[in-house]
């Protein structure tokens, strides 16, 4: 992108000022306090002079070897995440396909884009209690109706059972945010040059063809947009395992949010093992990112050549676009 | 449109922020006045409610109160209550309250330094002698002899059971005889469990029912030397639960679940002999789910004495820094724990009067001398006097196997022994995880 | 023979996405009409089973409801206050840093959109320890503003709005209206952000609904009853633990959920129209 104003170039900055200011108070201040406080001994009730550690790194050393507990959250959290996620991307893309193809011009895809998303405005205390009022033991809906269709003959404990427990929350969040999902993606493809999708048609390529050959490829960046926005919103999983399951049953779906909460307000009050746990999670979010922006890096320069090379194709296929 | 939508939106939230910011002056002028401001924190509405009580029979009490409730069920009430009291101020708690699963964290543990001593506000030991008040509420209020918490409830536990299903099993629904056939001790409770069984009753719901019971009649608390403690009678739980559960004793339902309300009307799988509770289980529960089973009901003394739930009020040790403040602090506090007269908050409590011209929900009190002056008879029960049973459950009841960390430790050891009862682990493994998850979560190690 | 036979699939195809699409909306719709059914059922009847028709007792759940000092309207007041001030922040700054951030050649800019892309990395629990001692400290408790102001730095939904702003904005617009002696400030206001909208609007509902339904941290700050939101409210219902009445906590998540409905509605058609987003990097 070309611009000349070189004297308007002050104003980038004076734009980008407030976003600045703001992170820095409210963000950047907090995450380096927490960041300290891992270090120290704070913890209890009682504010006490709080010290750094003789061993600077002894809470990190404890939550990492010598916490069973942590580490199971550590799990829970992938697992969940991964139940989640996968089926969630597939779904938003499929939908994506679907309502972006114009040849299926589906009817009433407004209506239904307005409906899929509304899974997201629920609140969390509204999912706990229909949740736990559905799957009640030993009566509730779900067993009643497994009875009816002689598929147990005794009431089952849904929520005793750890995979149902882990299903329920991932199948939950899987629910709420695939339209979201579906919506941003939808925006990306409408954002791809109209004339690949031409130069697609005209060289005869199948939906399905064009799907993973142009529009896939041209999505990365909002993909990979998606993707860390979806791990960091997974890495903080806490309302729905909290408010429905209270990270039970047998902590099968503590998350390390939950976990870190539990640390820091209830019980002992170990404000210093929440922070710590919580810097190992942002040190594994960053890894991760970093893992993301490296494998969608990578393939992005030759990705560049192939679209450069169908531009052309597209160019030469219909000179009139220009 | 869009334009009209957007400045019309932006016209409202100026306006109802600006309405919000005016209207938080006006408090602060209104607050400024001559009136002793008290900030009242609890858990439900049930103390704010007293309030108005206290005011409108203290006509030139010159204070007012602003108060502040947090819902315990979402954990947020006590990180809540701790910012507050740390961060201290105009805003800080001058009286709060404390429920029976955190309360020692307050009158004896990490958060107990907050609290004054009742000595302090001029409430003297003579004065709880005086009111007879359950001593289990004393030992629980007090650090080293120096009482620090009272409550208004006392919250002595009794076994509440269906008078049809008395007489069908056990011929009679005489009080004193049904105490014999469940008790004392569990063999005999369990006696009884096969003999309701073999006429197709349960005895409990849950095992939560029998888990108070045995929690509050163990002889030490969960944490013994800075270590996690067992006791052999909260160990057992383990086998009792699950013998409950392999014979269908129970209906292997959960408190607080809807499956648990609808044994209290008689609509589970099967029917339910009875239930283990305080007054308030009778009268806060029980009377809204028990439908067309009211007055089928009668208390008797449980197997082993035990107490459930209850209330405490503390007061913050900075009010005694204000002379105003401290004396309008004592005289509610007074007012609500250990005033015996007439127009004292536990005789409207006792007698459910507390709304003029109603008669409202009567509760067990924790002033004995209140009690023995009040009429503890209720329909739910068919007419009987409940505080025949719940005067000598309160003197029954031990407020000495409670530690602060109760709540969570209690939460991790149920969750392991539904873990052992639905076969999902063995009793060892059972074990072992809890102390894990102790340690983990606590940093409390096992013996 | 082939083209009839293409023809026969494709509309197999047409009718296993209705199929799919019209389940998939009535799992969105399904909670939501139980949650509205039995907010007109008592307790008894609640735990009965679910329904498919509204009961009588909407009244009586509605008395209880005002019984256990929920306020709706206050909280009402302050959910809105707080929701509308944060959207607001959000689009509006986000918009700015976005337009900064694609209009103009600065030095920094590159480097601003790395930082940008690692703030969106910090898990919020990163900060949440010390944000809370922070602002116990401040004093800033019992206040909407640090509920507000944390959402002038939106890393999301700046990406967001750069992605938008790189598919849309021509710099011929910017051009002219430099021509025309419009301020840059001016030229925002007036003409980007009209260009942007549907951009805001997407974003706007995102960034309402999570603020709407944002039950932790208010909780955490709030605690004068007088500043509850509508979820804290809730939330006390729930935790009467000697009485559940069902059937008020029903409708109080219904009362909760209805302004939620009208805003996200009133805005619904950005997302029925839908955004373009850039995606190809510069």
């Amino acid at each position: 992108m070309r611009r000349k104003g070189v004297s308007y170039a002050k104003y980038g900055y004076i734009f980008c000022l407030p976003f600045v200011i703001i992170f820095l108070i409210f963000s950047m201040y907090p995450t380096l306090y927490t960041a300290v406080i891992g270090f120290t001994d704070m913890k209890g009730v009682i504010p006490k002079p709080v010290h750094l550690l003789d061993n600077p790194f002894q809470n990190f050393r404890d939550l990492i070897f010598n916490n069973e507990t942590f580490r199971k959250a550590l799990l829970n959290t992938l697992l969940i995440w991964i139940i989640n996620f996968i089926p969630q991307i597939l779904l938003a893309l499929l939908l994506t396909a679907w309502f972006t193809n114009n040849r299926l011009n589906i009817r009433g895809q407004g209506l239904f884009k307005v409906l899929l998303y509304m899974p997201n405005i629920i609140t969390a205390g509204t999912i706990a209690v229909l949740f736990s009022a559905l799957f009640a033991y030993p009566m509730g809906p779900v067993n009643s109706f497994f009875h009816l269709m002689g598929w147990s003959d005794a009431p089952i404990f849904f929520l005793q059972d750890k995979t149902t427990a882990r299903g329920l929350v991932g199948f939950i969040q899987f629910w709420m945010w695939y339209g979201n999902t579906m919506i941003i993606l939808i925006a990306g493809v409408m954002g791809i040059n109209p004339v690949l999708f031409e130069a697609a048609i005209m060289d005869g390529a199948t939906a399905v063809q064009t799907f993973f050959r142009v529009t896939l490829p041209s999505l990365k960046t909002i993909l990979l947009y998606v993707l860390i926005t979806s791990m960091i919103g997974g890495l903080q999983m806490f309302d729905i395992p909290q408010l429905f399951l209270q990270g039970g049953p047998d902590n099968a779906t503590l998350t390390t949010s939950v976990f870190i909460y539990n640390q820091a307000f209830r019980g002992a009050y170990m404000y210093n093992r929440a922070a710590a746990a919580s810097m190992i999670v942002f040190l594994i979010a960053v890894v991760l990112s970093l893992v993301l922006f490296y494998f969608m890096r990578d393939r992005d320069a030759a990705e560049l050549k192939k679209m450069e090379k169908m531009m052309k194709k597209a160019a030469k296929a219909a000179p009139r676009e220009v | 449109m869009k334009r009209i939508f957007v400045v019309s939106t932006i016209i409202v939230l100026l306006a109802s922020l600006l309405s919000a910011c005016s209207g938080g002056q006006s408090n602060n002028g209104a607050s400024s006045g001559k009136k002793v401001t008290i900030n009242l924190w609890s858990f439900t509405d049930e103390i704010p409610n007293m309030t108005t009580k206290y005011l409108a029979t203290h006509p030139n009490a010159n204070v007012e109160f602003k108060t502040t409730i947090i819902a315990t069920t979402d954990g947020a009430y006590q990180p809540a209550l701790d910012q507050a009291l740390a961060a201290g101020g105009k805003d800080a708690p001058d009286i709060y309250a404390a429920e029976a699963a955190f309360i020692l964290k307050y009158s004896q543990g990490d958060a107990s330094d907050y609290a004054a001593k009742y000595a302090d506000l001029g409430l003297s030991d003579k004065l709880v002698k005086d009111a007879g008040i359950a001593q289990y509420t004393v030992d629980i209020g007090s650090k080293d002899g120096k009482l620090k918490a009272l409550g208004y409830q006392a919250t002595g536990g009794a076994f509440i059971y269906s008078r049809s299903i008395a007489k069908d099993v056990f011929g009679t629904d005489d009080s004193a005889t049904i105490k014999n056939e469940i008790g004392p001790g569990w063999d005999k409770f369990f006696a009884a469990a096969a003999k309701l069984k073999a006429k197709g009753y349960g005895i409990v719901s849950g095992d939560g029912d029998i888990w108070h019971a045995i929690e509050n009649s163990s002889d030490k608390g969960w944490i013994d030397n800075d270590k996690l403690y067992i006791d052999p009678k909260r160990e057992a739980f383990l086998d009792l639960s699950k013998k409950l559960k392999d014979n269908g004793y129970h209906n292997d339902t959960q408190d607080w679940t809807e499956a648990w309300f609808a044994d209290m009307s008689g609509s589970g799988s099967q029917p339910v002999f009875g239930f283990f509770g305080p007054a308030w289980l009778i009268n806060y529960v029980m009377k809204d789910q028990v439908k067309q089973t009211n007055g089928d009901w009668a208390v008797t003394e449980p197997p082993t004495g035990f107490f459930w739930g209850g209330t405490w009020l503390l007061a913050n040790k900075n009010v005694t820094k204000d002379k105003a403040k401290k004396e309008a602090v004592a005289d509610f506090i007074k007012w609500v724990t250990l005033d015996t007269s007439d127009t004292g908050l536990q005789y409207y409590w006792a007698n459910g009067t507390m709304k003029d011209g109603e008669q409202g929900t009567k509760d067990s009190v924790a002033s004995s001398v209140v009690m023995s002056k009040s009429n503890g008879e209720i329909e739910l029960l068919g007419g009987q006097n409940m505080f025949d049973v719940f005067v000598p459950a309160n003197a029954n009841a031990s407020g000495k196997n409670l530690t602060q960390y109760d709540e969570t430790i209690n939460k991790l050891y149920r969750d392991q022994v539904r873990e052992y009862t639905a076969g999902n682990k063995s009793r060892d493994q059972a074990i072992a995880d809890f102390k894990v998850q102790v340690k983990d979560q606590l940093e409390i190690d096992s013996q | 023979m082939e083209l009839s036979q293409n023809k026969k699939s494709f509309s197999i195809n047409m009718v296993i996405i209705y199929i799919l699409c019209i389940l998939l909306a009535l799992v969105s719709i399904v909670p939501f009409y139980i949650m509205f059914i039995n907010a007109t059922r008592s307790t008894p009847e609640i735990q009965s089973g679910l329904a498919l028709l509204p009961s009588t007792h909407l009244l009586s759940n509605w008395n209880v409801l005002l019984d256990k000092s929920f306020n709706p309207f206050k909280g009402f007041l302050n959910s809105f206050i707080i929701s509308g001030g944060t959207t607001l922040c959000a689009v509006y700054f986000s918009a700015l840093t976005a337009y900064g951030l694609v209009a103009y050649n600065w030095k920094l800019r590159q480097p601003f959109f790395t930082f940008i892309l690692c703030v969106m990395m910090i898990p919020a629990q990163a900060s949440a320890i010390g944000f809370y001692k922070f602002m116990y400290q401040f004093g800033w408790t019992n206040n909407f503003l640090p509920l507000i102001l944390p959402a002038i730095a939106s890393p999301t939904v700046v990406f967001f709005m750069r992605q938008y702003l790189l598919a849309t904005l021509s710099t011929e617009i910017v051009e002219a209206s430099r021509i025309d002696g419009a301020g840059e400030f001016y030229s925002f206001n007036k003409i980007m952000m009209p260009i942007m909208m549907p951009a805001v609007a997407t974003q706007a509902i995102f960034v309402f609904v999570a603020s709407w339904n944002n039950l932790f941290t208010p909780l955490i700050l709030l605690t004068q009853r007088d500043k509850y939101t509508l979820p804290i409210m809730v939330s006390l219902l729930r935790g009467d633990i000697y009485r559940t009445e069902f059937g008020s906590i029903y409708l109080g998540l219904s009362l909760t959920v209805l302004p939620l409905f009208v805003f996200y509605f009133l805005l619904s058609r950005y997302i029925i129209a839908g955004v373009a987003l850039g995606g190809v990097k510069e």
